[in-house]
């Protein structure tokens, strides 16, 4: 277990370490002079020399880099020179509330798809199965920013439910039940999707599960069929459900980055959208920095979730 | 079997529907086991022993398979009766170990808790109590340090180990008949003793009544009171273990004693596999299944199934129209 | 062996392929309509989906604007139809990218093991850790001014990893098959192997893949064109005539559900038939 552990971590690292290469030479893909596109209106010389000694680009790229690292690692991620702020607060400011949206969302998706993934598993190709896996099939086909906007047609609009629409977001701390009414929306768009993704998954090794030997080894022992399916055959199969959460991560990212931008919900994807419109490259690179990295922290705690829910991996 | 019989099978037949047909893998299967008495019950793979345990605990999937005739556990009707009556009788009136240590245990679930969990459920057993008792169980069935294995899981015992468990999982609410499903195939052969030896010891301290199965004579030689042998499906002959072992009329149980590495005497070191293959389920024709295989055959055998013959004094019993006489034995 | 174990009633004869059945030649037929009203959009009797009637400012469908107009009097079918153009390009293209590089790594890594297979799953596997989707933003926002071009090689090489690690699977479960094996023994060169043997088995995996795939493409260029991160209006497509719709969506309707209809319709064929075609293939897959 210790040394799957250590093994991952250092594989993470490797990870991080690529992922910082790729955020730090993204300034490099601008076209022409990138302290002139950096600077965008604030081009003035002393600007100008602030931004150089900045990021040293006077300096050979792997120096700008080893700058660059330092900096990021002390927490300073630059002052935008559109927004005059700088870019750590910026990002500090946002991240909150995707996660908030991301929580929410999942805690829908779970509770839906694990209940409703034992109902079909219960009966695989059963009439109710069949009705889940055609609506599951179908939801799989509409992507999320369609959702979105027939969502706010329909419920904000036509409907006229208020702290639905665009810009209703207010902060948890300043009015949560209107907090929590501006992220229903965007929470159920984002819900959705991986509503069908864990449906799908779970359901379909729920049922492999539940032919296993130990099953009915279980069933023999004259223990409930709702406890088998909860503690003989949910557990087994929860691994491939943490799996394709932690692989779900990415696509959740970038529906929120579409339903954030809809309902103007200062999340970091509305802030990423807002800083590529202004130019505000360093905010941007931040923000795919934070972003990328988290992703991958991510993904690496559920790998260590679903080594304890089951001791099989690690061993090998 | 003088008293009320534990287990009383009758006529009991288990067809599958399958894609080439009807597949008959038990048919009109009858037998009765006392309480304390232990009956063998033999077979080459694939005879139907493991579809007829199944079929006696009522475990057996409903779906596209016909079951006929009754089972009486205890008294209790258990052909066509609901899960939910069926949950009553098992583990407390009737337990199965399972063929194979390496898939009846859940992966994911320490074993001790596959042990207390029926004893919480089934005993309404406290959490402490019913952990305290899965330890002893454990010791019982002669885990070494029981209290450490408890969370253990189960990659991490060996399959000897793992049979273990699944016997003391099976005996955690003291059955009072035991079906043990070819409880030692998957093990090497020292250990395929002690779980033996472990299981007989069991079986007295306990006082259970046991079926035990196997493909093995050697198996049952010395640890069951009376035995049936099955071939595709059927019971072909059937008495007292020792019996059958000295007065076998079946050429079927002579081809299996023939076989047996134990049974066999052991000068002999090359044992004589039974020719042939087992019979395909689905296109049995009207004779003795055995036929094709059997050097005794003649016209009838081949068109007419010889049924099983009403027993002798002894409760003896067999299905053969040229049964071996002494002086063929 | 397995012969001998059906024979016994051990195995349960494998039934003849799930068959594909109507809706996947309904599927396949709107697609191929698709594709062709998206080919010949220049050819076809369609207004100039750039025009602006300022007579006919947020109509509805109506025999001269079969789906209505929007709210500059633009056309909104012949915009769908048009605007179906970037949806295909990017959807094939970034797929033909992805596979062109993707899948011959995938089986020649397999085929090969090794050396090689370590070095190229292990690059493949970090790239695969990143979140392609922020990669894909990443890039795009910073490499301007976009173009059709730049989306289709951005996504295109985002999604070499996952072709990668589906096509090595893939060929891993079939190289080790005795037919394979039976193939080497009896000398066959390593290229006609993996173009006789391999290419054949593994096609109905990767085909169904490549659908399933092109709709999740499909999918990214709506999200990034709605983002404003595709090409730039006034050129249409799906994504961004369903993100102009918002400002005008409670007077106009129509202007939403037109292009989320065609989009999601697009995507559903495409969905069901890669899922048709793995159901249908797998059980070949067993037969083998
Ligand atoms: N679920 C099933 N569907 C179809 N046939 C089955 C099923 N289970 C068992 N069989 C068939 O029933 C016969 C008896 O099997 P089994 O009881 O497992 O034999 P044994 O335990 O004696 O080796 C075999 O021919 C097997 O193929
Ligand atoms: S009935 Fe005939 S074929 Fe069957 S076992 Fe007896 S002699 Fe052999
Ligand atoms: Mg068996």
């Amino acid at each position: 277990m210790l040394r799957y552990v250590v093994r991952r971590l250092v594989m993470l690292l490797g990870i991080v370490v690529v992922i910082s290469i790729g955020s730090f030479y993204l300034i490099h893909l601008l076209p022409g002079d990138p302290a002139a596109v950096i600077l965008g209106t604030g081009d003035t010389p002393a600007n100008r020399a602030i931004l150089y000694k900045q990021l040293g680009l006077d300096r050979p790229m792997v120096v700008q880099y080893f700058i660059w690292l330092r900096n990021i690692l002390h927490g300073n991620f630059g002052i935008s020179f559109i927004s005059q702020t700088s870019v750590a607060s910026t990002i500090r400011a946002a991240l909150p509330i995707d996660l908030e949206l991301i929580a929410l969302s999942q805690i829908l998706a779970f509770a839906a798809a694990i209940p409703l993934a034992m109902r079909s598993a219960r009966k695989p190709d059963g009439i109710v199965d069949r009705i889940l896996g055609a609506g599951s099939f179908t939801l799989l086909s509409i992507p999320p920013f369609i959702i979105i906007v027939l969502l706010v047609l329909v419920i904000s609009i036509k409907l006229g439910i208020s702290n639905t629409g665009p810009s209703s977001y207010v902060s948890f701390g300043t009015d949560w039940i209107v907090n929590l009414e501006s992220l229903t929306l965007p929470a159920f768009t984002l819900a959705i999707g991986s509503f069908v993704l864990y449906y799908r998954v779970l359901r379909s090794d729920l049922i492999a599960t539940l032919q296993e030997e130990f099953i009915t080894v279980a069933r023999s022992k004259g223990i409930s069929r709702r406890r088998i399916m909860w503690r003989h055959a949910f557990r087994p199969s929860s691994v491939a459900l943490l799996g394709s959460a932690g692989v779900n991560i990415g696509g959740l990212l970038a529906s929120g980055f579409v339903v954030e931008y809809l309902l103007a919900i200062p999340g970091l994807g509305y802030t990423l959208i807002a800083a590529i419109n202004a130019s505000d490259y360093l905010l941007v690179q931040g923000i795919v920095l934070v972003v990328s990295v988290g992703v991958v922290v991510i993904n690496f705690l559920f790998d260590f979730v679903i080594n304890i829910v089951d001791p099989r991996i690690s061993r090998e | 079997m003088s008293e009320v019989p534990l287990l009383e099978v009758r006529e009991l037949s288990v067809t599958f529907e399958t894609a080439g047909g009807p597949l008959p893998a038990v048919s009109g299967v009858s037998f009765t086991v006392g309480p304390n008495e232990t009956l063998g019950i033999v077979g080459e793979s694939g005879s139907g022993k493991t579809v007829l345990a199944r079929s006696i605990m009522g475990l057996q999937p409903r779906a596209r398979v016909t079951t006929t005739g009754s089972v009486r556990l205890n008294g209790s009707e258990t052909v066509g009766a609901s899960e939910t009556e069926l949950r009553r009788l098992w583990s407390t009136e009737v337990a199965m170990i399972f063929q194979d240590p390496m898939t009846a245990l859940n992966p994911v679930m320490r074993v001790g808790k596959q042990i207390d969990e029926t004893l919480r459920v089934r005993l309404g057993m406290s959490r402490p109590a019913a952990k305290a008792r899965a330890i002893e169980l454990l010791e019982m069935v002669g885990i070494p340090s029981p209290a450490q294995r408890y969370n253990a899981y189960p990659g991490q015992l060996s399959g000897g180990m793992r049979q273990r468990v699944v016997i003391a999982a099976a005996l955690a609410c003291t059955p009072k008949l035991l079906l043990a499903d070819e409880p030692t195939t998957g093990l090497d052969v020292t250990i395929q003793a002690q779980i033996l030896n472990l299981l007989d010891d069991l079986k007295d301290r306990l006082h259970m009544s046991v079926v035990l199965i196997t493909h093995d004579l050697g198996v049952v030689a010395t640890r069951t009171s009376h035995l049936a042998v099955m071939y595709a499906g059927r019971i072909v002959e059937f008495g007292a273990t020792r019996d059958v072992f000295a007065h076998h009329r079946m050429p079927y149980t002579r081809a299996l004693l023939e076989s047996s590495p134990r049974v066999a005497n052991p000068s002999h070191t090359r044992l004589a596999a039974i020719p042939g293959r087992p019979p395909n389920l689905l296109t049995l024709g009207e004779g003795c299944a055995f036929a094709p295989r059997c050097a005794y055959a003649n016209d009838r055998c081949h068109v007419e199934r010889p049924p099983l013959s009403a027993p002798d004094a002894a409760g003896h019993s067999f299905a053969c129209w040229n049964p071996l006489s002494e002086e063929s034995r | 062996m397995s012969e001998s174990l059906n024979e016994l009633g051990v195995l349960e004869r494998p039934e003849a392929s799930t068959p594909l059945g109507w809706l996947f030649w309904v599927c396949v037929g709107w697609l191929t309509l698709n594709v062709l009203a998206a080919i010949f959009a220049n050819v076809l009797p369609l207004v100039d989906p750039l025009y602006q009637n300022y007579n006919v400012v947020n109509a509805g469908p109506s025999l001269h604007h079969l789906l209505g107009t929007d709210d500059l009097g633009r056309d909104i079918f012949s915009r769908i139809v048009f605007g179906s153009r970037v949806s295909i390009a990017v959807g094939v293209g970034a797929m033909l990218i992805g596979f062109g590089i993707g899948a011959p790594l995938g089986m020649l890594a397999a085929y090969r093991r090794g050396r090689f297979d370590t070095i190229v799953t292990t690059v493949m596997y970090v790239f695969l850790a990143f979140p392609a989707i922020v990669a894909v933003i990443a890039v795009l926002s910073f490499w301007t001014p976009r173009s059709l071009l730049k989306i289709i090689l951005v996504i295109g090489l985002a999604s070499v990893p996952l072709v990668y690690r589906v096509i090595r699977t893939a060929t891993m479960a079939i190289a080790t098959k005795d037919f394979v094996i039976a193939a080497k023994v009896q000398g066959a060169t390593d290229r006609r192997i993996l173009i006789k043997e391999l290419l054949p088995n593994i096609a109905p995996i990767g085909v169904s893949f490549l659908l399933i795939g092109i709709a999740t493409v499909v999918t990214l260029e709506g999200a990034l064109a709605f983002l404003g991160l595709s090409v730039n209006p006034p050129t249409p497509s799906w994504g961004n005539m369903i993100n102009e719709s918002r400002t005008v969506m409670s007077q106009n309707p129509w202007l939403v559900l037109f292009p989320s209809l065609a989009l999601c319709l697009f995507l559903l064929c495409l969905n069901f038939i890669g899922d048709r075609l793995r159901s249908h293939f797998d059980v070949t897959e067993v037969k083998l």
